[in-house]
């Protein structure tokens, strides 16, 4: 471990990157060559026909008019008459601005009680030394593996008995810190060098200062990693919310647009208008988040 | 290490007796009230023939005898094991690869980055959905197939075929998130490391095994770890693709919606559910033993 | 390992202190009496099936209307989506949060019963009984225990659909469907091999009401035990079996939902599908060209009573307030508002005397009215065959003794011999 001591964020190669332009440069400032530059090009096209092809797909049947035929074979791809009309449907057929509100809350509590949570545990198990952190460890362990499929039913009991069912917190609560964030954290911790944050203990930082000003900001990363993670997760889950709440003014936004699937005929469009909608922020929110996943790689790079 | 143990040594101490227990405390209080204390009550429901709606009386080890010799249970079994097989391998490499693949900067990086994580943002249902519509008799794959002159796959009505498609949406939709977890621990690779290598004149795949892949051991044991007990578990994929009755005659079927088929509803078994349970979860703490102990030997 | 002892130790300290906490959830007794003749009044709780999206004017005005009948009553109108329905009913009563008055199913009604979680209507509202029709009043009602626990709500049957340009392509007459039975398969053989395997005519394996409709006997004569494994049914699925070899029956069939095949039959894959009046919309919103050449013909059966099914609206037996909660699932189910309900969407009236409004009776010359009339005719002699006891866990393990039938894994009669054993056990097991 010693041997990758890390250097301080400012690289030397941010200094070269800037150096004479004309072409493309790498993270180490490097010249990327033509074909390679070609071959990454070709291999991303490749990838992203595979992963956002059949979304497109859904993306289309939304925009599909009503005299269209949506299932005819073989399908066809591009709407003829493209229409906004679906969207505005779904917003007819169901308040899918609350449900969205409440969706928000509820992943925006996840997200901080997340954040906040695993960052803490994560620290205490990778940093701190103490009597049973092994055990704590474990805890942590044992509980990312129990299979949620077979204690829902025990959960609702247990949110019952605390009074809390048919209420948003109750939503929050059980993954509020996922024991999945928190090894992430541990582990992002642990690959930390000692040596930075030995320093400032020289100069008197308490373990409260440590964390916050040292340990913290270095594993943004994996901070923004689990942001997303618990974001998405609580925006996605469907029979939790379910169970928990009875009032469909608290209904989070998977729960409302499962309404669509309607019990006498439902229609294709509206549902697939409504995927739309439901996966729209969470790629919005993607897209703010992910150049904290690069810190420290995007830096000198392309720049022209 | 030899740093970490000064610190550890003597200045532990003049630290607050109880901050350790403090930073860990809200993660112990939900993981053990919310999760931990439910699945005590599944352990307790599996020595007893507890209905949804009939309180249960104790019956022992009968659910799990019951157990041995219930065809649906070794064959919910074999399936889960075979996706752990399956899954686990693709998704421990090829996600590196798209994670060296998008970590370069170059223009419009930004969109695919964010692109290759749409699979992983789409709720499964949906995912489910749109892959059924690709893999059909008359499908977009069937119809790409039959112009290339392979003719039509049976893609839904084979059950090993069907296993291996929800296999293959599987791996689609873990792609970004594993991804996400490597670009993470590839942003911390110092990158004097490389330009060694560089210097020493080591070509891209050797650079790839010599310097990145050790630099990512630990992340890549956490994604093997992560992704076999995500794989033991399956549910959705294989439910969504393979209907609810798992397959033609059941032969899909996963433990998991075995769990959920049994458990489930007002007429669902609770006692022999939670046996099923326990022992999903019994095998997952043995994987990921597993996992740990591979990844020890290794070390060392 | 001492390690190990303490923990067993601990846990069965915790199990002791689980046990009790873990095993209610019923018959305690609290709340609630069967006594439906006290005054009508106080806050209660009304839990609709996915009605919400399409129907919420009609039913905040039918809670409106009870509220200003009843002054005292508050009626709380809440509706759950359309998936998981079962799971959230589950978690509410286990955990004593159920609705006062819930739209529920038979089978989810027979679990309820047995728990004595729904109010027997024999005791607390028999003088309602002569409003509806007998068969769906009974509907209800579960073998092996006395009573009636929820009022019939809307009723539901359809024709049978088919592509006809299918039916040209494969040289058969467009304007004759299949009647009986014999006829299907000879048609169904037809299709499939004039299109060289390409065009099935059913997506669907047997199920139980499929069983049903065929004349097999479902249920022994004391309600049991399963006895669908008589030669009748053995008839059945051997002819399904010949269909699955040539492709008659779609191979996906042993995967499918009634979603998926309702698609195979949109995209023309399949050239017939079983449906309701609602199913017409559909057509004409989501597949226009093959709703230009859609044939409609009655469902085939050889006992001469087609296939319904059956919502209900059971009273909560815990309910607080007895009276009121009675009051309104009588209000909701009664002939005005059923009738009401049923000028809204395509389905039918269960109360007596309805089904021969006009509306139901008299052509005007569209598709919808053909088959709205043709339906509401034969919901007159029309059967739930699924049993009230089948649950889920039953549908499943008869579906995949069937699929290994068509796989030819097993015999016919092997396979539902298998089929009621894993039943019986399965209904033993209900308790």
């Amino acid at each position: 471990m010693s041997l990758l001591e890390k250097a301080p964020p400012r690289r030397p190669a941010a200094a070269t990157a800037r150096a004479p332009r004309a072409g493309l440069r790498d993270e180490h400032g490097r010249r990327v060559r033509a074909w390679e530059l070609v071959l990454r090009y070709v291999l991303l096209l490749a990838v992203l026909a595979l992963t956002v092809g059949p979304f497109l797909w859904q993306l289309s049947t939304s925009l599909k008019g009503p005299t269209e035929d949506i299932f005819s074979s073989p399908p066809k791809f591009l709407p003829g008459h493209p229409t906004l009309h679906n969207y505005q449907r779904v917003s007819a057929t169901i308040p899918v601005w609350d449900y969205a509100l409440n969706s928000l809350k509820v992943a925006t509590a996840n997200v901080v009680t997340n954040c906040a949570g695993s960052a803490l545990a994560g620290y205490a198990l990778a940093r701190l030394r103490y009597r049973g952190r092994a055990a704590a460890t474990l805890t942590f362990v044992l509980a990312m593996l129990v299979p949620v499929e077979g204690i829902v039913i025990a959960q609702f009991t247990t949110m019952r008995e605390l009074g809390l069912n048919n209420t948003l917190v109750a939503v929050v609560l059980p993954g509020s810190v996922g024991a999945m964030n928190v090894l992430l954290m541990r582990n992002a911790f642990r690959n930390l060098p000692y040596e930075i944050e030995e320093a400032a203990y020289v100069d008197g930082a308490d373990v409260w200062q440590r964390f916050l000003r040292i340990a913290l900001p270095s594993v943004k990363g994996t901070l923004a990693v689990v942001a997303i993670f618990s974001f998405m997760g609580a925006w996605d889950d469907f029979l939790w919310p379910l169970i928990v709440l009875s009032d469909p003014s608290r209904f989070t936004l998977t729960i409302g647009l499962n309404y669509l699937h309607g019990t006498f005929a439902g229609d294709e469009r509206l549902v697939a208008a409504g995927t739309v909608i439901a996966v729209a922020p969470l790629i919005a929110l993607f897209a703010c988040l992910q150049r904290y996943f690069f810190r420290g790689v995007g830096e000198g790079a392309v720049k022209g | 290490m030899a740093s970490s143990t000064v610190l550890r040594g003597r200045r532990v101490k003049r630290q607050l007796p109880t901050s350790p227990w403090l930073f860990a405390a809200p993660g112990l209080l939900i993981a053990g009230a919310f999760i931990l204390y439910p699945f005590v009550s599944t352990v307790v429901n599996s020595f007893t023939d507890r209905r949804t709606l009939i309180p249960g009386r104790f019956v022992g080890l009968a659910n799990f005898r019951e157990l041995l010799h219930d065809d649906m249970f070794w064959t919910g079994l074999r399936n889960s094991t075979l996706y752990v097989l399956g899954v686990v391998p693709a998704l421990v490499v090829l996600p590196l690869l798209l994670a060296l693949l998008v970590q370069k900067n170059i223009p419009g990086i930004a969109f695919f980055r964010a692109a290759f994580y749409t699979p992983v943002v789409a709720s499964v249902v949906v995912v489910g959905l749109i892959w059924v519509w690709l893999l059909d008799e008359r499908g977009l794959v069937n119809s790409l197939l039959e112009t290339v002159g392979v003719g039509r796959v049976g893609f839904l009505s084979d059950q090993w075929l069907l296993l291996l498609s929800a296999m293959a949406v599987t791996v689609w939709k873990g792609l970004g998130y594993y991804m996400i977890i490597y670009l993470a621990a590839l942003a911390n690779v110092p990158r004097e490391l490389h330009e060694a290598a560089a210097v020493d004149g080591a070509g891209a795949v050797r650079r790839f095994i010599t310097v990145t892949v050790p630099a990512v051991r630990s992340t890549m044991v956490l994604v093997g770890a992560l992704s076999s007990v995500a794989a033991f578990k399956v549910f959705s994929e294989v439910y969504l693709m393979a209907g609810p009755s798992g397959g033609p005659a059941g032969e899909d079927t996963t433990l998991v919606m075995l769990v959920q088929r049994t458990g489930t509803g007002l007429t669902g078994r609770v006692g022999y559910a939670s046996a099923l349970s326990v022992v999903v979860f019994l095998v997952t703490v043995a994987l990921m033993l597993l996992v740990l102990r591979a990844d020890r030997r290794e070390e060392s | 390992m001492p390690t190990s002892r303490r923990a067993a130790l601990a846990a069965a300290a915790v199990a002791v202190l689980v046990l009790p906490l873990s095993a209610c959830g019923s018959s305690d007794g609290k709340g609630g009496s069967t006594d439906a003749s006290g005054k009508v009044e106080g806050d209660i709780t009304f839990q609709t099936w996915n009605l919400r999206a399409n129907f919420k004017d009609y039913f905040e005005s039918v809670v409106a209307g009870f509220e200003s009948k009843y002054p005292g009553t508050h009626v709380k109108w809440i509706d759950q989506p359309a998936e998981g329905y079962a799971d959230k009913i589950s978690a509410d009563a286990a955990g004593g949060t159920l609705p006062d008055v819930v739209n529920v199913s038979p089978d989810l009604v027979a679990p309820l019963a047995k728990a004595g979680l729904a109010l027997d209507l024999d005791k607390a509202a028999a003088r309602y009984e002569k409003e509806y029709l007998p068969g769906a009043w009974a509907s209800h009602q579960i073998p092996g225990m006395k009573g009636t626990y929820a009022f019939p709500w809307y009723l539901n049957t359809g024709p049978l659909f088919y592509n006809k340009s299918l039916f040209r392509k494969a040289g058969l007459d467009p304007d004759r469907p299949p009647r009986t039975y014999d006829d299907l398969f000879t048609d169904a053989l037809e299709l499939a091999h004039k299109s060289g395997g390409k065009v099935a005519t059913l997506a669907n394996v047997p199920t139980i009401e499929d069983f049903g409709r065929y004349g097999v006997p479902l249920v022994n004569q004391q309600g049991t035990a399963f006895a669908f494994n008589d030669p009748k049914g053995v008839e059945l699925l051997t002819k399904y079996k010949q269909l699955y070899d040539a492709k008659a029956l779609d191979p996906q069939a042993l995967t499918a939902t009634p979603e998926s095949s309702g698609k195979k039959f949109l995209t023309g894959a399949v050239a017939m599908n079983p449906g309701s009046a609602l199913d017409l919309d559909n057509f004409k919103k989501q597949a226009p060209s093959l709703y230009r050449d859609i044939g409609i013909t009655d469902q085939i059966t050889s006992t001469g009573h087609v296939n319904m099914y059956v919502m209900g609206v059971m009273v909560n037996s815990r309910t607080r307030h007895t009276p009121a909660a009675v009051a309104f699932a009588h209000y909701v189910t009664d002939a005005a508002h059923q009738m009401a309900f049923a000028k809204k969407v395509a389905i039918f009236p269960s109360t007596a005397g309805s089904l021969d409004d006009p509306y139901f009776t008299k052509q005007d010359g569209t598709d919808e009215t053909r088959v709205r009339v043709a339906a509401a005719k034969s919901l007159k002699t029309a059967v739930n065959y699924t049993p009230v006891l089948f649950s889920d866990q039953m549908k499943t393990a008869l579906r995949n003794e069937v699929a290994k039938a068509l796989q030819g894994k097993q015999s016919p009669k092997a396979a539902l011999d298998n089929a009621v054993k894993a039943c019986d056990t399965l209904l033993r097991q209900q308790g």
